[in-house]
């Protein structure tokens, strides 16, 4: 009898696979609304159900799958993972909504789509470093397709980027598993994947990778590391991101943006942070995340200033808005790393906002280029008020959810990071500034009459830009519910920061 | 008994926010009504609870928000007589400004949206003034930056409005950071001063760790220093939202919405934030350190410097001014340099009693600008333009707005009879002002006169230009061919209400100073007051009253009798009316050389350089493109749309590095 977590995974698996065989677009369209809305169902039952005041895996399912060398399919959640399968469940069925539309190759579209849901599901459920990896591979491929095919002009270029960019960190990521895998087999003389045996493993990893230059336990910090960090994506490792989401359609960019770049800070919180005090020089690791998450911040927000393309601006924002994530994990307090748990989840639903008003302007003015716009809010009013909604919550407003993120990483990273939150702090005025003044100029002002005759966006999108709006008022205003299981697993998380002194 | 519906005070202007934004339409005059009541309601409570407290009460009430152990954050109600005088102030200012829109906006075909979002202004003030803790103070402070945002590009198709909404929106928001910056601080303070056992320092059961009351509690505790920055970041975010030098140029540019909505900016919903900010944290102001000036709190110092300067600034370019309601705004500015200042001066010679001379100036302020705000908008209503060159002429047309707007005048110049106390609210509330700053020059000597001579210069100049505006707008010829009538009864009624005010409310002066000076000790602060009845010679008593006369007897000279030909000073060759007339150069200095120019330009463009050609170009595309790029091309040729090759590929790179990693690893 198999658990509800892989009958939520098998669902969207077996989804996607009746998407890809559908006759009919309104066959697929149907398949993928109810298969995601089934998921949806499912993740709120375990929601439901899950005990936010212990730290301790739940929902734990195990089943055999290679035993000779150590593969096991294990499944679990705690307050690391809900949230975001959370998440996943509430963007897939908002995406399909959204994409309601499409006509080109509807049952392949509405199958990748379905695909990514199992991909992300996957990874923030293993709790086995091989199954996880074949997971985080294979959330690859959708979104690959879903740029090169359904993409814009230089789609070809972009995907290949995309794939390559993040695939060569994936490898270099499962270099690092491998040399915990091999490490914990000749201590203990059986194989096994198993993510938190792995982990402790790395406790009492030792031996040169390239003798008086780098100890393996930091080559396999740093590996680990820059996987995540090119998902994230973080500055410098970032250029894939801007390119993918110009080309990538408007469904791909959502989930691109809400769900595939919360597996880069997922990576942070499940893998790097249980490390990160046994790794033979953690003040320096902590210091180097914390330079990438400012920087991050830093210049994602004058990259957004920088752009006449509105969609790139808000791909080079979620650089920005993601910086705190890294930052909020390096400073190592508890109610910062889950601030920037709440960060992924927040960032999430807003970011979803922000790429469909991108794609509805785009669909109706036929470009999204900042200057040939304006004045749009004349004929686009539910659009401009859905918009508008996304950009103040993007801009960190307080009564929505990304204010609640951005301070808790602020004010408690000042206690470890003092000179890097004064560094972000400065962004935070730009970061106001760039949101405005894009609107000033593509929605407010005088229409350009050289649009000719544009429309708002259609019902099924404004709805659900609607909800997710709803949504980012309802977790500022509330947070509780996800983050009182962030901060339980956050403070579990550093209880062997402080024992091993590496903060006080 | 109304101390239990506390909370309705925020609640009914917020629900009445989102029923007229959804249901406006179908409603009479957009809905209107809706707003009005919730906002009378909101008035009422207000009035209820100042009823229940007085004279020495105050209405605590709290719950548990989001964190977690002493670092658990909380929303709550605190009414203090600070509280509630603001509270009364605000609702009911604004709710005459709501009666009088009806008339205003009659024409409007977006009134629907125009009552919901004054609406969520009041409310996030009323929100702002009623938090027990600094965290729901910020996030009501930002909503009312938010609501500022959308009121004051209210007509969104004009570009100007777009960036004056914009321009508002940004500058305050510099402001904001420092606030949060400031918050920061404290918070990480606090919690340090908990987590030290050698403080004994704990938070009660049912307080918060972000509550003035812990705060206030914390401040011998807190290291010198540090709360300097703190008071210093926290003035920071007061002189954004309170428009003082250099963050004051959104203000003057914020009339490009409804004249309605200026008057709730400038006389209850926003700026006033700011001075509030200072007043309810004045206990931290009051204990930095002197380094700079002996006996002077050098937050409090500071306060005053910038306070000052800002009034007489202010005051300069509202001389210059052709647009009625920029006039108007910078006199705004400029009146909250007075009541930053009161802070500062009397803070330093008369302790606590200076947030009851500061707010009574606040409170008295609201009435007359709110006054002079709404008589614009009639004025404007009936010419159909902002320009005082243009009008003229006005009185015998508008005999109601042109009273009123006298009175609002005479109160903005303080005119009053010193020694028998008959006068306008502005006689009352400034002269105070004024005469602190005296007593402040007379504690300190030395460079401290400064602050008499900032007071009472800006007091002549303000008479000047309120009397100018009066003239040029009531007397002599009529200068447009627009035939001009009085407003209806809905807008000219609020505007009488406001004027009784204006004349009267200074009597109540020593009452109001009594009621708020016992504010602090409630919450267990004490504060040394020095109560040395400081003796001020006549001369000086007199004074503020003389310059306000001379003013208005300039003016009279001037734009009434037209004694002096100002075409000569009024000119592009005098550098002086220029400068003043460009508005000392700050919007070119602001948005075009630091918004546009330094940022856009340079900063972003060259990162964006960075990004494009060298991280990009040299490294990604030329290194990676060089190599694996083609790498790609080749496995995207032998893929062609086939997944399984791309995996077997896949697999295959992966076994290798698996062989790899088994011969270099396996001897571990």
């Amino acid at each position: 009898m198999a658990g509800l977590i892989s009958l939520m995974i098998l669902i969207s698996l077996a989804g996607a696979l009746i998407t890809f065989l559908a006759k009919t677009r309104e066959q697929a369209r149907t398949v993928a609304i109810i298969t995601s809305g089934i998921s949806l169902a499912i993740s709120l039952v375990i929601f439901s159900q899950f005990d936010s005041s212990i730290s301790t895996i739940q929902f734990l399912e195990s089943y055999s799958w290679i035993p000779s060398i150590g593969v096991t399919l294990k499944f679990g959640l705690d307050g690391i993972g809900m949230p975001l399968v959370l998440l996943s469940n509430i963007i897939i069925p908002l995406t399909v909504i959204f994409a309601w539309g499409e006509t080109k190759q509807a049952n392949r579209f509405y199958g990748l789509i379905l695909l990514e849901l199992t991909g992300v599901l996957g990874v923030f459920t293993s709790l086995d470093f091989f199954v996880f990896y074949i997971f985080w591979e294979i959330v690859l491929i959708p979104m690959y397709f879903l740029i090169s095919i359904w993409g814009g002009p230089r789609k070809e270029y972009a995907a290949i980027k995309f794939f390559i960019y993040t695939h060569v960190a994936s490898l270099v990521m499962l270099l690092a598993i491998f040399a915990m895998y091999f490490n914990a087999l000749g201590i203990t003389g059986t194989p096994s994947f198993d993510m938190f045996g792995l982990l402790k493993s790395y406790q009492v990893m030792d031996g040169d990778l390239i003798k008086g230059v780098i100890s393996l336990k930091d080559a396999v910090f740093i590996g680990l590391l820059f996987g995540f960090i090119v998902k994230m994506p973080a500055v410098p490792f970032h250029t894939w991101l801007p390119d993918a989401h110009v080309e990538a359609p408007t469904a791909g960019s959502v989930i691109l943006a809400a769900l595939l770049l919360k597996m880069g800070g997922y990576g942070l919180f499940r893998v790097i942070l249980p490390i990160l005090p046994y790794s033979d020089s953690p003040s320096r690791m902590i210091t180097l995340m914390a330079i990438i998450g400012v920087l991050s911040i830093l210049y994602g927000t004058f990259l957004a200033l920088a752009q006449r393309d509105l969609k790139k601006m808000v791909a080079y924002s979620s650089i920005s808005h993601m910086g705190y994530v890294t930052l909020g994990a390096a400073a190592l307090v508890p109610l910062s790393v889950s601030g920037a748990m709440y960060q992924q989840f927040s960032h999430g639903l807003i970011t979803g906002i922000l790429f469909m008003s991108c794609g509805v302007i785009q669909h109706s003015a036929g470009t999204r280029i900042i200057h040939d716009l304006g004045g749009i809010a004349k004929y686009m009013p539910k659009l401009t008020f859905v918009m508008l909604a996304g950009f103040l919550a993007s801009l960190g407003l307080p009564g929505m959810s990304g204010f609640i993120a951005e301070f808790l990483v602020l004010v408690n990273s000042y206690f470890t990071l003092p000179t890097f939150v004064i560094l972000a702090l400065f962004g935070i005025v730009f970061t106001a500034g760039y949101h405005l003044w894009a609107m000033q100029r593509a929605v407010f002002g005088t229409y350009n009459e050289k649009l000719g005759h544009i429309h708002d966006g259609a019902n099924y999108e404004i709805a659900s830009m609607a909800i997710l709006v709803l949504l980012v008022i309802y977790f500022g205003l509330n947070p509780n519910p996800v983050l009182n299981m962030m901060t339980v697993n956050a403070e579990q998380l550093l209880k062997s920061v402080v024992l091993r002194g590496v903060i006080t | 008994m109304f101390s239990d519906y506390a909370a309705l005070i925020v609640l009914l202007p917020v629900i009445a926010f989102v029923l007229t934004l959804f249901l406006g339409k179908k409603l009479y005059s957009g809905g209107a009504l809706l707003p009005i009541a919730a906002i009378a309601g909101s008035f009422i409570i207000s009035l209820g609870i100042f009823f229940e407290i007085y004279p020495g009460g105050m209405v605590q009430q709290s719950i548990p928000w989001f964190g977690n152990g002493i670092s658990q954050m909380n929303m709550g109600i605190l009414i203090d007589p600070l509280a509630i005088v603001m509270l009364m102030m605000v609702s009911f200012v604004s709710l005459l400004i709501h009666i009088y829109a009806v008339g205003y906006m009659s024409h409007d075909p977006a009134k629907p949206r125009y009552f919901a979002e004054t609406s969520l202004f009041t409310a996030a003030m009323l929100s702002v003034i009623l938090s027990d803790n600094i965290l729901q103070f910020f996030i009501s402070w930002e909503v009312v930056g938010l609501c500022s945002f959308l009121l004051i590009g209210f007509w969104y198709h004009k570009p100007s409005a777009a960036a004056a909404a914009k321009k508002a929106f940004l500058v305050t928001r510099i402001g904001d950071v420092l606030f949060l910056a400031g918050i920061v601080m404290l918070y990480v303070n606090l919690v340090e001063i908990i987590n030290n056992p050698a403080n004994a320092f704990k938070i009660e059961p049912g307080n918060f760790l972000l509550q003035f009351k812990t705060m206030f509690e914390a401040i011998p505790l807190i290291d010198k220093t540090q709360l300097t920055y703190i008071t210093l970041l926290f003035f920071g975010g007061a002189v954004g939202k309170s428009g003082q030098f250099p963050l004051h140029g959104w203000l003057p540019d914020a009339m490009e919405g409804p004249t309605t909505v200026s008057a709730l900016i400038h006389a209850a919903t926003m700026v006033t934030a700011g001075v509030y900010l200072v007043a309810r944290t004045f206990p931290m102001f009051f204990a930095t350190p002197a380094t700079i000036m002996t006996g002077v709190p050098d937050s409090l110092l500071i306060v005053a410097i910038f306070g000052g300067f800002t009034a007489l600034f202010a005051a300069t370019m509202g001389l210059v001014m052709n647009d009625i309601k920029r006039v108007l705004a910078y006199s705004t500015v400029s009146q909250l340099g007075y009541m930053m200042l009161a802070l500062g001066t009397a803070g330093a010679v008369v302790g606590a009693q200076a947030v009851g001379i500061s707010l009574f100036h606040l409170v008295s302020h609201a009435f007359f600008k709110a006054l002079l705000f709404l008589c614009a908008g009639s004025v404007i209503h009936a010419v159909g333009t902002n320009d005082i060159r243009e009008m003229g002429g006005l009185f015998n047309k508008m005999k109601i707005t042109a009273t009123t707007m006298l009175i609002a005048a005479l109160a903005l110049a303080g005119i009053g009879i010193p020694f028998i106390n008959i006068g306008t609210a502005g006689f009352f509330s400034k002269d105070m002002i004024i005469e602190k700053s005296f007593e402040f020059g007379e504690k300190t000597g030395g460079w401290g006169w400064i602050f008499y001579g900032f007071a009472i210069l800006a007091a002549l100049l303000t008479s000047i230009y309120i009397f100018r505006l009066w003239f040029m707008a009531f007397t002599g010829k009529p200068r447009s061919e627009r035939h001009s009538h009085e407003s209806p009864n809905v807008m000219t009624v609020p505007l009488m209400i406001l004027a009784l005010f204006a004349l009267f409310f200074g009597f109540s002066q020593t009452g109001f100073y009594g009621y708020l000076e016992k504010n602090f000790e409630l919450m267990g602060v004490e504060i040394a007051v020095h109560e040395e009845a400081a003796q001020l010679p006549v001369i000086i008593i007199l004074l503020p009253v003389i310059v306000g006369v001379l003013g208005f007897l300039i003016s009279y000279a001037i734009y009434y009798k037209r004694m002096i030909d100002m075409s000569k000073i009024i000119s592009s060759e005098n550098p002086l009316y220029k400068l003043l007339l460009n508005r000392y150069y700050e919007p070119k200095i602001g948005a075009d050389l630091i918004g546009v120019k330094l940022t856009h330009d340079v900063v972003a463009q060259s990162g964006e350089f960075v990004d494009r050609k060298i991280i990009d170009g040299l490294v990604i595309d030329s290194i990676i493109g060089n190599t694996i790029f083609k790498i790609g091309e080749i496995i995207r040729k032998l893929q062609t749309g086939v997944v399984q090759n791309y995996a077997s590929i896949t697999i295959l790179g992966v076994a290798l590095l698996l062989v790899l990693l088994k011969l270099k690893l396996g001897g571990v």
